[in-house]
This record gives structure tokens, sequence and C-alpha cells, in this order.
């Protein structure tokens, strides 16, 4: 998977290349809308990562560029600014989803993945780790051969965990990622260790590795190489 | 109380005493003024009777009603004239009248005679009445031209006043317009029209300012800290010690807890804005039931008992965004505030939304929780900002809040009016 970061802060751009590379996914990185759009009529790109305030204008700029060149590639908007207004005309304009920032970097990998997986593979995937397999389409998850009888929630925390494999992923991210923004007020993360117990528990009794681990108290890893 | 009929009524006072000083004055000078003419005219008199005695008229002979001649000691001084009231009969009138006496002494043809003539005066109680009718006439003419005055020519003269006023009741921030009042050739009110005009522009350019200042801080505040998100999330996945995992955990949590206020008083700054128009009413409804079953693990977490009486098509004029983030965060607060096994009551009609839930109860009086940065406790997690965000949406949207302890359940309602 390859895609463009057009995001104009270097630090935050770093940020999203350190994490999305070790995921095997191609980063290219550029800071304004002119360059971007040099990029765009080079290369081709599953996926633009775009922030909206670029010091040469509006990034929804480049969704009427990406129009009028007829290019295949999907956009994702990152944007500060947290306006209604701002999400409906980008998703009107043709973009594929919208993150406002701040978001947790794993946050943005599940996006991007979804928004893979629907454009590229029409909302099917057949994710297979191990003796573990997810019917995105499907929402179905078997455990050598054993469906699992997993909540709408459950799954979508198994997916998360095996897109962000081998990584931590904090408990806020877990809960945002679940549960949407307003319940990062809910203070104490107990439903979240709650609802990873609750999933453990079913894989391990379908007969499946217990990979999930917990790391101290910041939050969980899905770690492949359990013995 | 009308400027108009304040100035009317000053007015009408200051007139009546006015009227009232005039006529006690007219009065007095009425009386002397007759008194004084009716002297003069009885002085004639006395002195036509004296030539008349002189040129051989029998003293006794002329004397009638209204004159009498007394001879008096003729070594007596001349008596100079000399006026007093008095009650006399009054022929024409066949009764005792007030009259006016005159009399003086002459001496002709060595005799000394006093000559006393009288007079009908003009009573008083006559000369009151003239004044009185006479100032009660004024004074009512001066009433209607008041009246006439106020209904017209008050209207004409404020009309550019109530113009002026109509103007600042449509001043919208929204529209981002300074006031435009017309030439005015008052000077009052002229001068009162270019401070209003110079004060909405002032008014528009700090409000600009304001809302450019809040947008760009809270732009501002999340990009540094975003990155910091960023590089703690990247520190978590290195080689580290349960020592530097908690810090890096303290130092996530805190910095999760700026974008939490940065992103709910930039909320606020947008509903004080007026942000999110609401043209059309929308259906509650949905929205609720969406909620509470999105938080279905939550509850059942808590093992909260939950009833629900949700009416269909209960509707409100609200940016539906804004419901959601409305519903959304009174129902976070009823489940986030709730003790183990506790209760949870949502009720949904066409007039109010009813949330109860069991919780510790507070010391201070609940309605104080919808002051910014107000919790219940010191100790907690929250910011303190939820409870204002709820209070500037019911204020943006005309909708009442209601925060009572009732049979120890929190009870919060909102009405709609």
């Amino acid at each position: 998977m390859k895609i463009l970061i057009i995001e104009d802060n270097p630090e935050l751009t770093q940020n999203m290349v350190s994490y999305l590379q070790g995921e095997n996914i191609l980063c290219e990185t550029v800071a304004n809308l002119f360059d971007a759009q040099d990029k765009l009529l080079s290369f081709q790109y599953d996926c633009i990562v775009l922030d909206l305030m670029l010091p040469d204008g509006n990034g929804l700029e480049i969704l009427d560029f990406i129009k009028n060149k007829k290019l295949s590639t999907n956009v994702l908007i990152i944007s500060a600014k947290d306006s209604l207004d701002d999400r409906l005309k980008g998703l009107d304009e043709g973009a594929d989803d919208y993150l406002p920032k701040p978001f947790h970097l794993s946050e943005l990998l599940a996006r991007l993945r979804a928004i893979y997986r629907r454009s590229r593979l029409g909302g099917s995937d057949q994710l297979v780790f191990n003796e573990i397999s997810l019917d995105t389409a499907l929402i179905q998850v078997k455990v050598a051969e054993n469906i699992l009888d997993l909540t709408k929630k459950e799954f979508d925390l198994l997916l998360f965990f095996i897109t962000n494999k081998n990584r931590v992923i904090g408990k806020e991210a877990i809960a945002q990622h679940l549960w949407g923004d307003y319940t990062d007020d809910l203070a104490n993360f107990d439903f979240v260790y709650q609802h990873v117990k609750n999933l453990r528990k079913k894989i391990s009794q379908a007969g499946g590795n217990d990979y999930i681990k917990t790391v101290y108290g910041i939050g969980y890893k899905f770690d492949p190489n359990v013995s | 109380m009308k400027l108009i009929n304040l100035l009317t009524i000053w007015y009408t006072l200051i007139t009546m005493i006015a009227l009232f000083l005039g006529g006690l004055l007219i009065f007095k000078k009425f009386e002397s003024e007759i008194d004084f003419e009716l002297g003069r005219e009885l002085d004639r008199q006395i002195d036509a009777y004296a030539e008349r005695i002189e040129s051989g008229a029998p003293a006794d002979r002329l004397i009638y009603d209204k004159l009498e001649i007394r001879e008096i000691p003729y070594e007596l001084p001349l008596e100079e004239l000399y006026l007093r009231d008095t009650v006399a009969y009054h022929d024409p009138m066949n009764r005792a009248e007030n009259q006016l006496k005159a009399s003086k002494s002459y001496k002709i043809d060595g005799k000394h005679y006093r000559i006393s003539y009288y007079n009908i005066v003009v009573e008083t109680e006559d000369i009151t009445e003239t004044v009185v009718i006479t100032m009660f006439s004024v004074f009512l003419i001066q009433l209607l031209f008041l009246g006439f005055f106020t209904r017209i020519g008050s209207n004409k003269i404020l009309r550019p006043f109530h113009k002026t006023l109509d103007q600042i009741r449509s001043f919208n921030f929204q529209k981002n317009e300074p006031l435009h009042l017309p030439e005015n050739s008052i000077a009052e009110f002229e001068k009162l029209n270019s401070f209003l005009e110079k004060m909405s522009q002032k008014l528009l350019n700090d409000y600009r300012q304001i809302k450019e200042f809040s947008e760009n801080l809270s732009h501002e505040i999340q990009t540094p800290s975003a990155i910091i998100r960023g590089k703690l999330e990247h520190l978590m996945n290195e080689q580290i010690s349960e020592k530097q995992a908690l810090m890096i955990q303290s130092a996530y949590q805190s910095n999760e807890k700026i974008n939490k206020i940065v992103r709910s008083l930039s909320m606020l700054a947008k509903l004080e804005n007026e942000e999110f128009e609401a043209p059309e009413k929308i259906d509650l409804s949905p929205i609720v039931q969406k909620i509470i079953e999105g938080m279905t693990e939550l509850i059942e977490l808590k093992n909260l008992e939950v009833k629900t009486q949700i009416q269909e098509n209960s509707s409100v004029k609200i940016h539906p965004f804004i419901a959601e983030v409305l519903i959304q965060n009174l129902i976070n607060n009823a489940i986030k505030h709730n003790v183990e096994g506790g209760k949870l009551y949502v009720e949904l009609n066409d007039y109010s939304l009813r949330i109860e839930n069991s919780g510790a109860l507070p010391e201070k009086d609940p309605e104080e929780f919808f002051d910014r940065f107000s919790k219940g406790n010191t100790n907690s997690d929250s910011i303190g900002l939820g409870l204002s965000i709820v209070k500037q949406i019911c204020r943006r949207y005309n909708l009442r809040p209601i925060y009572r302890i009732e049979n120890n359940l929190h009870v919060l309602t909102i009405l709609f009016k």
C-alpha cells in the first residue's frame, strides 16, 4: 500500500511515517498543495492523507484536483479544524473518511486499512493471522475453524488489534476506536479492560493462543510472538 | 413608562402649579383694581352731591338708600375720603349685601356734613369663579394641545430614535454588518447614532478577533498536542521498564486532558458564536435510542438498571449534531457518576427529556454543576465542562435545563418550550 501524506507539520508527518512504515505502508510526504499536485500527477497512490490547513491554501482544493484529473485514489482527511462544515464539505467533495486531529496513530492505521479494504477489496477481506481468521464482510471470526460468537464491538476490537499487531495500543485509543469521541470523558477505562478480557477468554475457549498482552498500565499489545 | 408620558405628567403638573399661582395673582390684582375704581367712582358721586348741597339743594331731601348725609359738629376737622366694607340694605335686590361705603366731610355754608355713599361691590366668590373658570379653560386647551403633540408630534420627533432601536434589535454578529443609521437633524440623536455605529463596528472587530483567537487556539494547541501523543505512542513501543511506562502513561493522560479541555472550550466558543443554526425541528427519539444502544456495554458493566420511556416524534428545534452532543453528554454523565448496580431512567416526550440516575449525592447545589470547571468531586478525572456545554446548548436553542435531587436520585430535566 502506497500513500501520500500532505501535512505541513514535519513532526506530525514524522510521527505518522514512522508508525505506518513499520506496517508495510510506503509513505511519501509533501508539505504544501503545490508539491502535492506535482506528486499526484507523477505517481499513483492508494490513499492520500490530507491536512486541510496548508501554507498555500485549503486542502479541500486537492479533492477538486483529484476529481478534475480523474485520479483513482482514496482520501483520508485529517484536520485540526474540528468544524462540522469542513467535515461535511470534505465528505461531500469525495473524501473517504475524516479523522479529526489529534488522532491516535493506531486509529489512523485502522482507518487507512478500512478505506483500502472498502475500495480495493470491495469491502470483503480475509485477514488471516495464524489460527485466527477474520472475514470483514460477514463480521465473522474463526479460530481454527471454530466460529467465535463475538459482539460487534469485540469484532472491531480484534480487528483493531490485528491491524495494529505488535504495537502497544493505549487504553484511550481503544476506547475512542470503539465508542467514539465522547467516551474519553468516561475517565476510568474499566470497560476497555472488561472488553479485552472477554475477547481473550473467547479466543482461548475456542482453542486459540492468547496473543493479547497487558503492557504495564498503559494498554495492550497483540503479540504474535507469544509462545 | 414611556418617556413621552413621563414628560406629559411633569409638564401637566408644572402647568397646574403655574396656573394656580397665576390665578391667585390675577385674583388679587382684580380685587384691588375693582376696589380702586369703585372708590374713585364713589368719590366722584360724593363730590357731586356736595356740589348740589352747595348750590342750595336741601341736604335731607337728597338722602336715599345709597346716600347718607349727616351733620356733624363744625369744630371737627374735615374728614378725608374714607373707604370701608360694610353690609347694608340693597334696595333692588331687597336684601343686605356686601357694599363699599365711602365717606367724606364737607364744610358748606357754616355747616359740616359727612356724606357717605354706598355701592355694591363685586363679590370675591364671583371673581374667584371667573378666575378659576378662565384658568381651567386655559388648562384644558393646553391639555388638548399636549395630547395632540404626544400623539403626532412626538411620534414624528422620536421616529429616528425608534428606527435606531429597531436597527439595534436586528443587529446580529452572524451577519457581520455594522449598524448603518440614517442621518439625523436632531443633534442628540445624531450623536447617539454615530456612537452606536462606532460601537457596533468595534463589537464586530472584537468578536471577530475572539472568534479567530478561539479557533486558532484550538488549532495551535491541538497540533503540538497531537505531536506529543504520537511521540508518546512511539515511546510505548520501545523497550521500557515499568517505571518508564507509568511516566509515559501519566504524561499521556495529561496530554489527553489538555486535548479534551481545548476541544470542549472550542465547542463552547462555537455555541456562544451561535454557530449551528437549527432551521427545523428534529425528532430526538432515534438519537436517544442510538446513544443508549451505543452505551449498552458500559451500562452492563456497571450493572445499571435501565428504564426508558421514549415517545416517538419528540421534536425540538436543534441542530442534529448538537442534539447528539447534548444527549451524549447527559447520558455519559448519568453512567459515569452512577454507582455499581445503580439506576438509570430516561424519559423523552414532547415537553422534556428527563434523565434520572443514582449516584453520590452532592454537597452543593446541583445547579452549580452547570458552571464551568465545576466538579462534584475535586479528585475526579473529569474536566467539569460537560454540563456547561449542556447549559450553553440549552441557552442557544431556548431550552431549560433543571438539575435537582429527588428521592436520592440525580434528576436532570431539559424542558423544551
